[in-house]
């Protein structure tokens, strides 16, 4: 620890107690007040590679060797996008294989070996798999929802539980308080002998512990069972009585005291249409059309003509 | 639809014979209600007579027809035809010295303007109206209910003005007439002057508009008979075919007896009416007024009562129960 460094100011730990060493994507340490002074303008280039980078992404380093902290940057950054699981591959071999390729890109990665070749790869692999990619996406992101959804749960339950001791410990520090008063009174008031007192007193408290013990479990017993909703939800899926099936009946259709106007394919085939304005660009896509305005038009000038006083 | 609809169920009747007793029942209904302290003869010099109730009518159907001619922003043609029909009906039931046509008139334009999809506000509407406005917006706005009330809310009204299009269209297709576009001129003049008579209450629309299409083609010398009878009754009876025959031939003559009441006739019943219209609906008079402020007041409290306007009940319950044509 005390040859820990900043590579730019040359501060050392033993010199300055409070050195933070910070590092970037590109794996080169500095230190917080280098970081303050380079970056000041919120990007800048790395003084060791002079790779570009960005304030916000540097972070405190948590290992010794900075090369460690690049590895780790690279793999989450890799492992993104390489996110199959075992269950995706047919065959033990398969996804051994794969591991193993996840591996060599990170050493590449890391060791500034083939990098070009490398990144190609990994575009490579995204377009072939972008589909199970965002499956897998979407699956952490609800596995991480459920695992969330959990830990509440459980921190709900450990919250109960330790309201109940609190209160359990209350009760019995007041029962205890209260049990010594009624002895002392029974001792300065009763006129048995003072040991018979104190020995069925010592007895009723034993009895009365007995009491108090089984409700304990029921506490701990609270906090196992834990029950996740959502599975819950899934199993009891209510069960839906069928009814008789719907039946189409034709609208009745009532008495036009009129001609019969003609129907739509009449209207269509026997040139009505001719005689309309044609709907346009703009109200076809609102989804209107001719046909409809200039059959109203038939039917309200047949019905009725047969009306009669 | 029209043989399906409250307007032929309700609102189309048998002849103009009915349409006179209807119309002379509210008439004695009012001289009966408001004129018991004037003896038998006076009466005839006081209230209007059916009759002069009519002409007064006919006077504001052509002052209705002018307003919604002039109107700005220009109204379709189905509004007019829409507001002539509310105000004809509201008339059946109702009398003129009951409700002041001018009143009423306003308030069946701007009815049909909001039933016929033509969006105006109260204030746009207003701007057409001469004189003090904000009186205009609350006498139509106050009146509004009511009207809804007597036509017992059967808002929907079949104009002939679709059927016309559908006829144009069907002879268009049909028909080896040259031009059908020509006829229009003569159809519009007819529809105008349909709407000064009763026609629209006594025949569906489609006859109206077959009535009018028939009477244009004669006046460009043009003959649809055959049109008429081969194609349009091709399949029906020759008894559906005289009652066409006849409707078509007694709206054309209902037409034809269109004439515009003497100027000074109407000026003398304008002044009559004045004195004999009851001042409860009057919005100048007294009574009028502070029973407003009454209402005002009472807003306050709870009560069970008619909003704005003592209503008429006796028509309403004439409305409810129309003779079925």
């Amino acid at each position: 620890m005390d040859d820990q460094a900043c590579p730019r100011c040359k501060t050392t730990k033993y010199r300055n107690p409070s050195l933070k060493l910070m590092v970037n994507v590109c794996g080169h340490a500095l230190c917080e007040s280098c970081v303050d002074l380079l970056f000041l303008k919120g990007s800048g280039s790395c003084p060791d590679c002079n790779v570009p980078l960005r304030r916000s992404n540097f972070r405190v380093q948590l290992f010794e060797d900075p090369m460690v902290e690049k590895e780790i940057d690279i793999r989450k950054r890799v492992l993104k996008d390489y996110n199959k699981k075992e269950e995706d591959f047919a065959s033990l071999r398969e996804y051994n294989d794969y591991l193993e390729e996840i591996e060599t890109i990170v050493y590449n990665l890391t060791n500034n070996i083939d990098i070009v070749g490398t990144n190609k790869r990994i575009e490579q692999y995204k377009k072939d798999n972008k589909e199970i990619i965002m499956k897998n996406k979407a699956k952490i992101g609800r596995e991480e929802v459920e695992l969330e959804e959990i830990l509440e749960i459980e921190k709900q339950m450990e919250e109960l539980r330790r309201a109940e001791i609190n209160r359990l410990e209350q009760e019995a520090k007041k029962q205890k308080i209260r049990e010594k008063e009624a002895l002392i009174d029974e001792l300065m008031f009763a006129e048995g002998d003072a040991k018979d007192i104190l020995n069925t007193f010592a007895q009723n408290k034993a009895s009365k512990q007995e009491d108090v013990l089984p409700a304990l479990p029921k506490v701990t017993q609270f906090s196992t069972g834990v029950k996740f909703t959502r599975v819950s939800a899934q199993q009891a899926l209510p069960l839906i009585e069928e009814g008789p099936l719907y039946k189409y009946e034709p609208p009745a259709v009532y008495d036009r005291c009129g001609p019969e106007p003609p129907s739509i394919e009449d209207i269509v085939g026997c040139g009505y249409l001719k005689h309309v304005r044609a709907e346009n660009e703009t109200e076809k896509a609102g989804g209107y059309n001719s046909t409809l305005p200039c059959l109203r038009a038939l039917q309200d000038a047949l019905a009725g003509l047969y009306h009669a006083s | 639809m029209f043989s399906t609809s409250s307007q032929r169920k309700f609102w189309t009747f048998v002849d103009e014979t009915e349409l006179a007793r209807l119309r002379e029942k509210h008439n004695l209904n009012y001289i009966a209600k408001h004129g018991t302290h004037i003896d038998e003869y006076q009466r005839y010099n006081f209230f209007l007579s059916p009759d002069e109730e009519r002409l007064l009518l006919k006077q504001y159907e052509l002052h209705l027809k002018d307003f919604c001619k002039r109107f700005s922003p220009p109204m379709p043609k189905g509004v007019v035809g829409t507001a002539f029909h509310y105000f004809k009906r509201f008339y059946l039931y109702n009398s003129t010295m009951d409700y002041h046509p001018k009143e009423i008139l306003a308030t069946c334009v701007y009815l049909a303007c909001k039933v016929e999809e033509f969006n105006v506000s109260i204030g746009q509407f207003v701007a057409n109206i001469k004189g003090d406005r904000d009186k205009a917006s609350d006498i139509i706005l106050n009146n509004e209910l009511l009207l809804m009330q007597q036509l017992n809310y059967h808002l929907t009204i079949h104009n002939p003005f679709r059927p016309v299009e559908g006829f144009l269209i069907d002879i268009k297709t049909r028909c080896s007439l040259a031009n059908p576009e020509r006829l229009r001129g003569g159809i519009d003049e007819f529809l105008d002057k349909v709407f000064l008579t009763d026609a629209c209450l006594l025949y569906a629309p489609s006859q109206i508009a077959l009535a009018a299409v028939l009477h244009a083609a004669s006046k460009e010398q043009e003959n649809l008979d055959s049109y008429v009878t081969d194609m349009l009754f091709r399949d029906a009876g020759q008894d559906k075919l005289a009652i066409l025959i006849e409707a078509v031939r007694k709206i054309r003559s209902l037409v034809k007896m269109v004439e515009s009441p003497a100027r000074e006739k109407v000026r003398l019943i304008e002044k009559k009416l004045d004195r004999c219209r009851n001042q409860e609906n009057n919005p100048d008079s007294e009574i009028y007024k502070r029973r407003m402020r009454e209402l005002l007041d009472e807003d306050d409290l709870p009560h069970t009562g008619s909003g704005r306007m003592s209503l008429d009940t006796s028509g309403v319950s004439q409305v409810l129960s129309p003779s079925a044509s």
